[in-house]
Order: C-alpha cells, then structure tokens, then sequence
C-alpha cells in the first residue's frame, strides 16, 4: 500500500488544481489513515487542504482540517502549533460563506479560534481581519468598521496573512465601506506589480472593478479586465471570474463566452455558498443580455443552466443567507449587483455607440 | 519649516548595486561593452563620420581596457553621470524611441564587483576638449584631472581585478564573455592581448539567417538538429527572431530558457516568458529593439507592450502550426508525437490551435487508444471519465456494451473531450456517472428478478455498513462476475465519517452539517452479473451461509481488483469467506475420500 501511496503521490504532483487532485488526495489519506503512521495522515491533510481551497471546495477542507486539529490537541508536541493555527484562519475566512452553518456555530469557531489566539500568544490581527469580513457580508457596516479598527490596530506576526495579501484585504474592506479613494490607494503597490504573492494580484482585479465604474476610471477598467483574462484561471477564483463575466458581457460578449464555458462546470459542482451565489448571479446577468439575441451558437451546459434555473437557485440561495443572517442584507446585495450592471452599461454600450 | 534631504550612505548603496542587483561578476563587461556601443550611437549622431570601433585590451597583472572612439565625456557629463548614480546620460525621455542600450545610470558600478578602482580616461568629441581622467572607488569618493598628453576622442576604461576575481581579467575569460554578449553587435570589437588581436563579432545573427543557415546554426550551438525553424517577428516589438523546435519532448515542469538580445546586445539567455508559456516545445533566439529592460538588464519590465508582444510571438506559432499541417503532413505528424504534452496544453488554452490539433490527438478509450478523428468516425456518443480509477472501474465492461469510454483522468483530456462538440456540433459528449453506469444494463426478467431478490436483500443488508447498495443485472462480458463502482465521493465521506469521529464538539457539529446538508450520501454499487456462472451458482443456493459467503467473497474480490484500499472489517470479511468455502471444500475432499 505504500507503493500505491507513493505512486498517488507522483502523480498528485502534476495534476492541475481541480476535482481529480482531490480524488487522489483523498485516496491517499485512506491508505494513510489505515496503513501508516498518523504523522502521515496528518501531513497528507495538510497537502490536502491547499487542494481543496485550490479546487474550489472549501468545505472539504474544513471537513480534513476538524481531524487535524483534534489530533493536534491530543497531542500538541507532535504538531506544529503556527501550521495548524495558520490552516484554523482559513478555516475561520470560509465557514461563514456557507449558509447552512448557524450564527452560532460560525461564533463560537471565532470564539475559539480568538482563544486559541490568545492562549497561545499569537496577535488577534487575522481574527479581526477576518471579522470584518464575515461582518461585512452580512452588511454589518458599523460593527466591521469597530472590527476594522482594532485590525489595523493589532500587531503584525507570522500568523498575518502576507503584506500583499493583507493590502489586498485592506482595499477589500474598504471598498465596501464606499471609501473608494483610499481603497484605490490601498492596493495601488499591488497593482503597480510591488507586491504580489501567489494570489495576488489576481484577487484584487476582481475588488477594482466595481470601484474604477464607480469612479468613472473607465480606461483603468479595461486595463484591469486585460490582465485579469490573461491570469485568472481555475476553480479557486469562482467569484473572481463572476466579475468579470459581467464586465465582459457588456465590453467583449465573445470573452465572456469564453469565461463562462471554462467555469461553469466548476459553478456546478460547487456547493452552497457565498462564492456560488456570486458567480451564479454573474451567470444570470450574462445569460440575460446573451438571450437578447437569437444566437446559434450553444453554450456549454445550457441543457441545464436556464435563466429559470438560475432565478430559482439564486433566490434560495440569498434566502438561505438571509435566513441565516435574521435580516433581509441579500437582497439589497443583489439590487447592488445590478445596479452596478447598469452602471456598466452605460459607461460602455452608450460610449460605443 | 526647514526642507531636508534625505541622506544617504554612498557605500552601502554602491555595495547594494554593484552586488545585489547582478546575477554574475561577469556582466561588468556587458556594461562596459553596452557603454561603448551607445557612446559611438551618440558621436554618430552628432554627424562625425568615423571608423566606429571597440578595442577591448588585456595587460599583465589581471588589468583590461575598454577603448572606443565614440562621443567621449566632458567634465561637466563626467560630473552629471559618473558621479551621480541614477544619472544616465541616456534617459531625457525614457518612453521615446532610442538607439541607445542603457538608460538606468547605475551600468559602470557593475565594475566595482570585480575591481577596487575604475579608472577612465576620455576626450569629447565637441571642438576643442581637454582629455580627462577621472578615478572612481567603491566608498564613493573619486578624483577628476586633466591629463597633459593629447589622447584620441573616445574612452578608454581600465579595470583591475580584485583577488578572487582575477579570471575576469584573463584571455580565455574576457574572449567568452565579450563573445556571450556582443557578437552580434553592429559596431566590431576587437580583442588585443600583446600583438594579437581578434574581432568577436563576425557572425551574422540568427534572426536574420535564412532557413538551412539557422538549422545548421542551432545544430552548432545545441548539438541537436532542431526540426524546424518558425520565424518570429513583432512589429510593436521590434522583434526579430527564431524559434528552433526542439527535436525530443520536454518536461512541462523544466524552466524554458530564451535566449534574448535587446539591440544586437545579449541581455539574457535564459528568459523564461518572452513566449507563451504554452509554447514549450521551442527555444527562441529574439532580437528586439523597443521592450524595456529592468535595472538588472536581465529580464524585461512587464508592461502591457511586453505581453502585447508576447501575444504577436505566440500568433507566429500558431500561423506556422496551421500552414505545417497543410504544408508537410509528415512532419506535422512528427511534431504531435513528439510535442504531445505541450500541444494539449496549447489546445485547451486556444481555439483554433484545438481545432487544428485535436483530431490528430489520441486518447485511452474503451475501444483502445484512439485518435479523435477515429474517435469520431464511428461514434456519435461520447463518455468521458473525470478520473483514472473511473475509467478503470467501467472501461472492459463498457467495450463489450459497446460504448465509447474515454478516459478523462489524464490531464487536459477531460477538456479536451468536452470541448469537442465545438468542432463537431452532431455529436453528444457526457461525463460518465460510474454509479449509474449498470443502470444501462439488461434487467432480468420478472421471474428471474423474484428469484433473485432474496439474494439482493441479503447482499444489502450484509454491505450496508460499507456504504454499498446490490443489484443484478445481465451484462457482458461473461467473465465479470461483479462490477464495483464508487465515485469519488465515497472516499471523501470516509474521510468526513473519520473527522467527526476524531473531532471536538465544536468541529464535529461543523462536519456534521458539511456531511449531511452539503452532501447526499453516496452508496457504493455491486452490480452482480446474471450472465456469470459463478454468479448464478451462488444465487441458486438455499444455504444461506454459503450465500453469504459468496457475498463477503464477491465483494472483497471485486475491492482487490478495483485497488481500493481495504479496511479491518472487509479484510476480516474476505478471509472468513474463504475460509468457510476452504472449509466446505477441504472437509468434503475428506468425506470423498
């Protein structure tokens, strides 16, 4: 069994991100967990959960990352204490974008996650950070803005998220805060190409755009689009890929197409969440121009993806949120959402014409 | 209020660029080189006709000169740019278009990596000018004074090794790096050591070599014959170039080395991304004349013109690709045997190279290795596994249903299926679901079914706790008494079964959720075959201890052969199994006797 281990193993290496890495991960924490020592199932998690945040499937990685700190507090020598923090923040920035989890179980992770923290003497920076952002979509301004504050506040160290991550984050918040300018400024190093880091610059394309319509920066918008068609790829950036399906579908319809056929197998196979609804509302505003038209060309899955579909796994969606959250925030988020379509509509169908 | 400036610590930052920012001591000699070259750019502007020439000269005790008869420096452009790092002469407008190399100011401290003392000595080529020496040292001090003899207008460097770096100032040393970076320069250099002298640059460059030329240059300095040439050119780029196919298959993982020269001047030989990461079946030879390089003068700056740029190279070999396949079957041939990986890489990312390309790729099929264009001759209907162990668990069995199954777990082929219907509108591709897979099955009739159902219930009962559901049907080929099939999803719900297990409260409550509210349980199928005998034989019994066993047995065999790993229990299983039949057997074998 361990020649099979080590042959999953082999070929884990050169297998993209995606379905088939975590097939053969999986596969080798079983023979890990029956046939060799618990430090390599342990490890083979710990391969295993860059993976699944990789492929799109945070909720596996949650589900390996539970086994991991429950061997890591049996015995607490064993393990590395930073490694297994560092994997528990991660944890804390997905579980909230599932709705299926309750406020109380999404608390009481923060909780102790913040104990941990404390317990083990690591600055609460990631655990505020990672606040807003839960607050925020929850549209909880005024509370992410107090968490905000002692974010910034708090001292950096090795659990921080890394500087162009951190940036990254920064303009994340406020952006939604409406502070357009100084989160313009906020990711300015990243965007000059001074910062970077194995996912940025590529999530912080898909902050800029609604703010650069905003501040009717149009030229910098297409700009942006440019560089994020030629470096977003994968499953891991469903959200990412949202935005700019709708920013193409109004400046570039055969890009758009192109985007949507690459990510709307990863859109199916995932599950339930924030990220889902995102890019699925994206899908919905594409569909609803590329339906303007007849057209002969097929899109990849139309069998299934229905702008009746679409409308009935949207609405129970943002319904499990809102039910989740005791408020009505989703809808509002949605009225944004198209707003902002409109927004871009204007700036460039009108301009073309 | 009182402005300041800032101070800053001369040496630490002649240290810092002289040996941080370089990859090797060697490239002071690219620097004088580059220095030399734009200094004739400049007198020839100024309208002086004259024998443009670069003496580079090799004296005992470890020292070198660098000559040219270019513009020469005045004291005041000795005080402007020497003296003051970061002022080039070149860089008034740093976005118009130039002859000139350099721009950054920062070149000749590349000096200091290999000497203690720069020493040069120069007369302008404006009327009249007093020729000057000025000597430089690494703490950033330095010393001008005018020298009495009369010298030619030009600049002449003196470099004196420190120990240690001694072979940069030796023959052999000297002649290989001047021939690395400059011997395709316009302006002819020559080599002198006491009464020999030799000029480096005498070859014509590759970009501009013909075919047979630059086959035949490839096979010189790679030691392999390329299989074919593509040019390169850019028009925004002012790009000029080859790329040479490589005539062996490379690694998707190895780094790509280019070799690049900006204005005729070498400026690195192992650029990774001047071409698309997706063309890495070739190795380019590019020349250009508008992209920036950085400070480092090692890489390019990557602005939206350099991937503009990139792009163009790209379309180049995309255009050769689609005019070879019309051109020369056999070679085109050649190139996708060899190539395979990286032409399935390039196929995914691109359209029309997939139209182009796909139907001379092969794929693992339930009929064999197929192409896609034989794929496609004789099958309206595809399948396609998302993995290996997928494919492996239906692929025998879907021949002999005469199904068309593509293994999809190799990677890029998944795409590479799906994407088919673009080329082909008539024909259906779907993603093989392997547990529904023996629903396309014969059932049994009515009566058999009856028959057979006790069996079944007693199969499920017996596997439920491995997560495995029973049915029968008939199918060929014969031989196949059960067919196991999972998805992957069953191993992940082993795993989750284990965390929530093992897990705090807390956790276990989440994994709880993720199991049951974000996943459907996924049974594992038996399907037993009516067309097997053994199948038949164990169903026709009334013992049901033997049925059981024969169930236990089944079950384990069909784990064995499918790979999946075994637990405590089903090991358990199998040899209980066995046993009993051993003991059935043996005991009878006794009784006989």
């Amino acid at each position: 069994m361990k020649s099979r281990y080590d042959e999953l193993r082999r070929s884990s290496w050169s297998l993209p991100d995606g379905k088939q890495k975590l097939a053969v991960l999986e596969e080798m924490i079983r023979i890990a967990d029956r046939y060799m020592t618990e430090e390599d199932a342990y490890n083979t998690r710990i391969r295993y959960f860059a993976a699944a945040a990789e492929a799109g499937s945070q909720e596996r990685m949650i589900t390996a990352f539970a086994w991991c700190l429950a061997k890591y507090d049996q015995s607490p020598g064993a393990y590395s204490q930073h490694e297994i923090m560092w994997y528990y923040k991660w944890v804390i920035g997905m579980i909230w974008r599932f709705p299926v989890f309750t406020l109380e179980q999404i608390e009481a992770v923060f909780e102790d996650f913040k104990r941990r923290c404390m317990e083990y003497g690591y600055s609460l920076r990631p655990y505020y950070h990672k606040r807003s952002v839960y607050l925020l979509s929850r549209g909880l301004t005024q509370e992410a803005a107090a968490c905000y504050k002692h974010w910034r506040g708090a001292s950096r160290d090795p659990l921080a998220d890394c500087q162009a991550c951190e940036q990254n984050a920064i303009g994340h918040y406020l952006f939604s805060a409406n502070q357009l300018k100084r989160g313009m400024q906020a990711v300015k190093p990243i965007l000059d190409g001074k910062l970077s880091c194995r996912s940025i610059p590529q999530a912080t394309y898909s902050e800029v755009m609604v703010p650069l319509l905003k501040l009717k920066q149009h030229e910098e918008a297409v700009a942006v689009g440019r560089k994020a068609f030629r470096t977003i790829k994968g499953p891991q950036y469903l959200e990412e890929q949202g935005v700019f399906l709708e920013f193409f579908t109004v400046t570039d319809l055969p890009r758009a197409v192109k985007i949507y056929n690459e990510t709307i197998r990863y859109g199916l196979e995932s599950k339930p969440s924030w990220e889902r609804f995102n890019y699925l509302l994206s899908v919905q505003l594409f569909l609803k121009e590329w339906h303007r038209k007849k057209r002969r060309k097929r899109l990849a899955e139309d069998g299934r993806v229905t702008l009746g579909w679409l409308e009935q796994e949207i609405t129970s969606l943002a319904n499990a949120f809102n039910q989740r959250n005791g408020s009505d925030y989703m809808l509002t988020y949605i009225a944004d959402k198209e707003k902002h379509m409109h927004r871009m509509i204007e700036a460039f169908q009108l301009r073309a014409e | 209020m009182k402005n300041m400036n800032f101070q800053v610590n001369l040496q630490g930052v002649i240290d810092l660029l002289s040996n941080h920012l370089y990859s090797e001591p060697g490239v002071f000699i690219r620097e004088l080189l580059q220095n030399s070259v734009d200094a004739v750019t400049a007198r020839k502007r100024l309208g002086h006709t004259f024998d443009e020439t670069v003496k580079v000269e090799i004296f005992s005790s470890h020292t070198i000169s660098f000559s040219d008869n270019g513009c020469g420096l005045t004291e005041e452009e000795i005080e402007q740019f020497l003296a003051r790092i970061g002022g080039s002469a070149k860089r008034e407008n740093q976005d118009s278009a130039d002859d000139f190399i350099g721009q950054f100011g920062v070149g000749l401290l590349s000096c200091f990596v290999v000497s203690e003392e720069i020493v040069l000595i120069t007369r302008s080529a404006y009327d009249g000018a007093e020729p000057l020496e000025w000597r430089g040292k690494p703490d950033g001090t330095y010393s001008i004074k005018k020298l009495k003899r009369q010298v030619p207008v030009g600049t002449t460097v003196y470099v004196k090794a420190k120990p240690e770096f001694e072979e940069y100032c030796e023959y052999y040393r000297v002649s290989e790096l001047l021939e690395k970076y400059g011997q395709y320069l316009p302006t002819p250099v020559m080599l002198i050591e006491d009464k020999y002298e030799r000029k480096i640059n005498e070859s014509k460059p590759p970009w501009l070599m013909d075919k047979p030329e630059a086959m035949a240059y490839v096979e010189g300095i790679a030691y392999h014959k390329p299989l074919d040439i593509i040019p390169l050119t850019s028009i925004i780029g002012g790009v000029h170039g080859i790329a040479h196919v490589l005539p062996y298959a490379v690694s998707l993982q190895d780094e790509k080395k280019h070799r690049v020269y900006l204005k005729n001047m070498l400026l690195s030989d192992r650029m990774t991304n001047i071409l698309p990461p997706w063309a890495f079946f070739v190795n380019g030879i590019i020349n250009t004349s508008s992209l920036r390089p950085t400070a480092s003068r090692e890489a390019f700056q990557e602005n939206d013109l350099f991937f503009a740029v990139r792009d163009e190279l790209g379309e180049c070999i995309k255009r050769y690709l689609m005019e070879l396949a019309g051109r020369d079957a056999e070679l085109f041939r050649r190139l996708v045997l060899i190539h395979y990986a990286s032409i399935k890489t390039m196929a995914v990312e691109d359209d029309e190279l997939y139209a182009l390309f796909i139907r001379h790729l092969r794929f693992e099929t339930s009929y064999g290795e197929l192409t896609m264009a034989e794929i496609l001759r004789d099958h309206r209907l595809i399948y396609v596994t998302t993995t290996l162990d997928e494919y492996r668990q239906v692929a025998r069995v879907a021949r002999a249903q005469e199904l068309l199954v593509v293994n999809g777990g190799y990677v890029h082929d998944l795409d590479l299926v799906r994407k088919v219907t673009e080329i082909d509108e008539d024909v259906t591709v779907d993603i093989l679901n392997t547990l529904e897979f023996a629903n396309q099955f014969e059932e049994l009739d009515l009566e058999d079914k009856l028959t057979v159902q006790p069996f079944i219930d007693q199969g499920d009962a017996l596997l439920d706790g491995f997560q495995c559901r029973c049915l029968v049907r008939w199918f060929e080929p014969a031989d196949i008494p059960v067919l196991y099939n999972t998805n992957q999803d069953v191993n992940f719900f082993k795993l989750a079964e284990e965390s929530e297990q093992q897990a705090n409260k807390l956790f276990a409550d989440v994994v709880h959720v993720i199991r049951s509210d974000l996943y459907d349980m996924p049974y594992a199928k038996l399907c037993f075959n009516y067309n097997n005998p053994m199948v038949r034989k164990a169903m026709e019994t009334n013992d049901p201890q033997l049925r059981k066993a024969s169930i236990e047995l089944f079950y384990t065999q069909a784990l064995l052969l499918g790979n999946h790993p075994m637990g405590a229990a089903e090991l358990r299983m199998m040899n209980d199994s066995l046993l009993q039949f051993m003991n059935r057997g043996l005991d009878g074998a006794e009784v006989a006797r």
